[in-house]
């Protein structure tokens, strides 16, 4: 039996492989598609505005007031069917009860606060006539203790005090007592009512106060969120001498308040949605409203919310999360740390994806081109950032193929060295007893394991491996008779090439490619690296980010300015990239520096 | 599931230009060379210009079945059965091409750079990467096409401008070569090199662009090989004399030997075989994803991919009968004096039966 089932298993796999199936539309999202609207796309926006309504529960508390003995008496029967002792809760279906002691078992039973040392609950007394029971939640840590004793215990316990006799009769004990809390005793900024648990629960997560009173079926919570986090510091991966020198932190407002503060526009948007069932990590969208293709907006809203899994952690999970060619060299997703970078997105109706907890942020659509770019392109002046871009695109080159060339050349087309050059390579390789291809190999491993050893190790000793591998390695292999000098300078020219790629994903990317065109080239020399180029070519202009071709504008051809490989003065770039599809194409008139009579090119300034 | 494919106007030009130009990498130079002596260069000249005209004859009954490929035309036009046998004819003729080509490419990869490679190693590279190309679809191909374009026309520019200081224009006379009798036999017989520009009939319902713009990429494809063509054919003869330039088995890989810059820039042919495998690879691709796709609508089934393992197989099995390279070349110079009946008059004949039956129902 057991064999028999193994080998029908066999021949399935072998089926599967050998016959056809139809083709699913794996990404199902084309930008400049018209018609291709997928119903699954609308079922998650759906989910999408439930969530908007969940949050609205300040409408809710209005009707409440009206009929509070009725509300009580159903939320009791609600406890009845969702709650008995000894079984487990269902948060999502509970509500806040009159009772104080319940709540606080509630609280007991949802946090474990027995065990649980962190969340702390301080009973106390409002300064009413007669006073009323009450009590906080928060969680140490997350929240400013400031903001806990100076806008919520003290006007509550000791300014109360001050109020006058007559208007302290006023107070209204029963189901109002929080909007009177709220607008009368709380200074915070953000106070909110709130009835249901779980909305509680998460804002309690995630810095808030809870204030629970006795005989009120309304929880208001304090915004008091005050955890230890890192300034604002420089770029560590992408630093520049011109331009800004402010980099994310691991702080989502932070982050949303650097792009914020660099792109004052009203029309900016930050939608915020949930990724990550156990760590219910906050995840920003922003974008211009009145830029960016609304198709795109919700097509990356329908990728972010479809996710189901239980952690999202960083920006580097969610952006495997949402990209459409998982096994590609080339990231479809850009990851940036300067806010510069994003509002440059920006503007052009790209959506940036703010993740809380890493100070990575996630640019999408984008194009092979803007992952070449460096931000420092556009501070310098033209020839110099187009210099700048030069030196980049040689360096992929380098990066990709110079071993392979190397190889190549070496071991079947020697006819093009020159013969003072081609005796010199023969004479250094006299005393090495491996072929090319081992040396090249053993080289670039040995170049790999240094820069991952540096990466991983302490600040201080990092730089010492640098020495010790580049310098001290690389000689003694030389002097041993085990590495020919030629190869070391190859090796060091690749490596310093794969390092001025300003994308941390791509240069990943091509340093892996850089193996299999090195295998290529020992099996085939250059036929097999012209092989493998085509090949990588036909990969990449197959690929497409957010429904956009991968190496747009040039592979589909589409209207753009000049500002792909090489790039034009600022005031020549009149119009918006045609493949991200904006609600407005038009950047800037044809003159736009306005100061210019008769420009140049013979177009006259009409103001 | 069908994909939707988005192919412009650029991409389809220097597709086709591509295709018709890689023959310059093979045995083309050679060949018109022994057909006009020092007059090769006019016959790729008229050349050009006869197929310019059917080219714009053809396109132009075309555009009387708007978003019809040459297949569907055939088969409406003659029946299920003459029909099928017509495209099937079609299909054949565009297989024995990619497979002679295909041995060819391997042909002169062993001459250039690999020299003890066994031969069915680099016919099985071949198929393979043409097969991984055309699977991903025309989108890829003719993208890839368009972004290597302009290298490819960089690296021939290169060639023949690197070879001035060996121009000799007194090799290019007398200018009527073989004579006039022969250079119009043969100018008409060479219409045979641009046959690739009827690629576009049977894959004209993957554009988005209208007739009109399918005529103009052909009409600029065409324009722009021949001048290319031409470009190469007399620098050919004015850097090697007449004897010897029949005798080159691989024109353009003697060319680009001949460089010789000073005592670093020499011997770089390697450097310029790089661009035209790259070609070779994109003419194989599209050769093979064209075949596919006749075969497909000739059968009328609703998806090519499953096709491609046989097809490949069938390409890679007809490239390795030849006995050997001459018998490879011997093939070629057949399809370059018949080749026309099948890629200008078969293609002229069914539109023009077809018009008229268009014409009569009207």
């Amino acid at each position: 039996m057991g064999n028999d089932s193994s080998r029908k298993k066999f021949w399935n796999i072998i089926a599967n492989i050998v016959t056809f199936k139809e083709e699913k539309c794996k990404e199902g999202f084309v930008l400049n598609d018209e018609g291709n609207e997928s119903s699954e796309g609308k079922q998650n926006k759906n989910i999408y505005n439930v969530k908007t309504k969940n949050s609205r529960t300040n409408k809710v508390e209005g009707n409440d007031l009206k009929k509070p003995k009725q509300v009580h008496k159903t939320q009791g029967c609600r406890k009845k069917e969702k709650y008995d002792e000894g079984k487990s809760l269902v948060i999502e279906e509970l509500f806040v009860e009159p009772n104080l002691k319940t709540n606080k078992e509630y609280l007991d039973k949802i946090y474990s606060l027995s065990k649980n040392k962190d969340i702390i609950i301080r009973e106390f007394y409002i300064a009413l006539d007669p006073p009323l029971q009450a009590f906080v939640l928060f969680i140490d840590g997350l929240c400013d203790k400031n903001i806990i004793n100076g806008s919520i215990l003290k006007p509550l316990m000791v300014l109360l005090e001050e109020v006058k006799e007559q208007d302290r009769k006023k107070v209204p004990i029963g189901g109002n007592i929080a909007e009177y809390i709220r607008t009368h005793l709380l200074p915070g900024h953000d106070v909110r009512i709130l009835d249901k648990y779980r909305d509680i629960l998460d804002n309690v997560n995630f810095g808030g106060t809870a204030l629970f009173i006795e005989g009120s079926s309304k929880c208001l919570v304090v915004e008091t969120k005050g955890w230890d986090r890192r300034t604002v510091g420089r770029p560590e991966a992408e630093q520049v001498i011109m331009g800004p020198h402010e980099a994310f932190n691991e702080t989502l407002r932070s982050n949303t308040g650097l792009i914020r503060k660099a792109l004052r526009n009203e029309k900016l948007i930050t939608e915020m949605v949930k990724a990550g069932s156990r760590n219910n990590t906050d995840v920003g969208i922003m974008y211009l409203e009145d830029l960016a293709n609304p198709k795109l907006v919700d097509e990356v809203k329908r990728r972010i919310t479809s996710i189901k899994t239980d952690y999202v952690g960083a920006a580097g999970v969610l952006e495997q999360f949402i990209e459409e060619d998982p096994f590609m060299i080339s990231p479809q997703v850009l990851t940036t740390e300067r806010p510069d970078r994003v509002v440059s997105f920006l503007v052009e109706g790209h959506v940036a994806i703010i993740i809380d907890g890493g100070p990575q942020i996630l640019v999408v659509p984008i194009t092979l081109f803007s992952l070449l770019h460096s931000p420092e392109d556009y501070y310098l002046r033209m020839p110099y950032g187009n210099f700048l871009r030069l030196l980049r695109i040689a360096a992929i080159f380098i990066a990709m193929l110079t071993p392979g060339i190397y190889v190549s050349v070496v071991n079947f087309h020697q006819e093009m060295i020159p013969t003072e050059l081609l005796l010199a390579i023969a004479a250094s390789h006299v005393t090495v007893p491996y072929p090319t291809i081992f040396e090249v190999f053993a080289m670039e491993f040995s170049f790999e394991l240094i820069r991952e050893a540096g990466v991983r190790v302490p600040g201080v000793i990092g730089n010492t491996i640098g020495i010790v591998g580049g310098l001290i390695l690389g000689q003694a292999a030389v002097q041993a008779g085990i590495i020919s000098p030629i190869l070391i300078i190859v090796i060091a020219v690749t490596g310093l090439a794969s390092f001025a790629i300003p994308n941390y994903s791509l240069s990943f990317g091509l340093r892996g490619i850089r193996f299999v065109f090195t295998i290529l080239a020992a099996i085939f020399g250059f036929f097999g690296i012209s092989g493998g180029l085509f090949l990588l070519l036909i990969s990449l202009v197959s690929m497409k980010s957010f429904g956009v071709p991968f190496l747009a504008p040039i592979a589909p051809k589409t209207r753009t300015e000049p500002d792909v490989v090489l790039r034009g003065p600022v005031w020549s770039m009149e119009e918006r990239v045609d493949y991200l599809e904006p609600l407005d194409r038009h950047r800037q008139p044809e003159v736009s520096r306005g100061w210019i009579k008769k420009p140049r090119g013979g177009r006259k300034n009409e103001e | 599931m069908k994909n939707k494919v988005y192919i412009g106007y650029s991409e389809v030009a220097t597709l086709i230009s591509i295709m018709i130009g890689t023959k310059a990498f093979l045995g083309y130079p050679r060949l018109v060379t022994q057909l006009g002596m020092t007059a090769g260069w006019i016959i790729v000249f008229f050349s050009g210009l006869i197929s310019l005209c059917l080219w714009l004859l053809i396109s132009s009954f075309l555009a009387c079945f708007p978003k019809k490929s040459l297949t569907a035309i055939t088969e409406s036009t003659f029946g299920s059965i003459i029909g099928t046998v017509l495209n099937i004819v079609v299909f054949t003729f565009s297989i024995l091409v990619i497979s002679n080509s295909l041995r060819i490419f391997s042909e002169v990869v062993i001459i250039t750079a690999l020299t003890e490679t066994p031969v069915i190693v680099l016919t099985l590279v071949f198929i393979l990467a043409a097969w991984i190309a055309a699977y991903y679809g025309i989108e890829a191909i003719s993208r890839s096409a368009y972004i290597s374009f302009p290298f490819i026309i960089a690296s021939v520019i290169a060639v023949l401008i690197l070879l001035y200081p060996y121009y000799d224009f007194k090799q290019i006379t007398p200018i009527w070569g073989s004579g006039i009798l022969s250079i119009g036999k043969n100018s008409f017989l060479g219409i045979s090199a641009f046959g690739e520009v009827i690629l576009l009939c049977y894959i004209i319902h993957y554009f988005q662009f209208d007739v009109k713009k399918v005529k103009q990429a052909g009409a600029f494809s065409i324009i722009l090989v021949t001048i290319f063509f031409a470009a190469i054919v007399i620098v050919y003869q004015m850097v090697l004399p007449v004897p010897t330039s029949i005798e080159t088995l691989v024109p353009f890989y003697q060319l680009s030997r001949s460089i010789n810059l000073g005592h670093y820039f020499q011997r770089v042919e390697s450097i310029f075989v790089m661009f035209w495998i790259f070609t070779a690879f994109l003419r194989l691709s599209m050769g093979l994803f064209v075949s596919t796709i006749i075969f497909q609508d000739t059968l009328k089934l609703p998806y090519y991919r499953p096709l491609l393992p046989a097809i490949c197989l069938l390409v890679f099995s007809l490239s390795l009968t030849p006995a050997d390279m001459m018998q490879t070349v011997m093939y070629e110079d057949i399809k370059f004096n018949y080749g026309w009946l099948v890629t200008f008059v078969l293609p002229l004949f069914i539109l023009v039966v077809a018009l008229i039956l268009k014409r009569k129902e009207e």
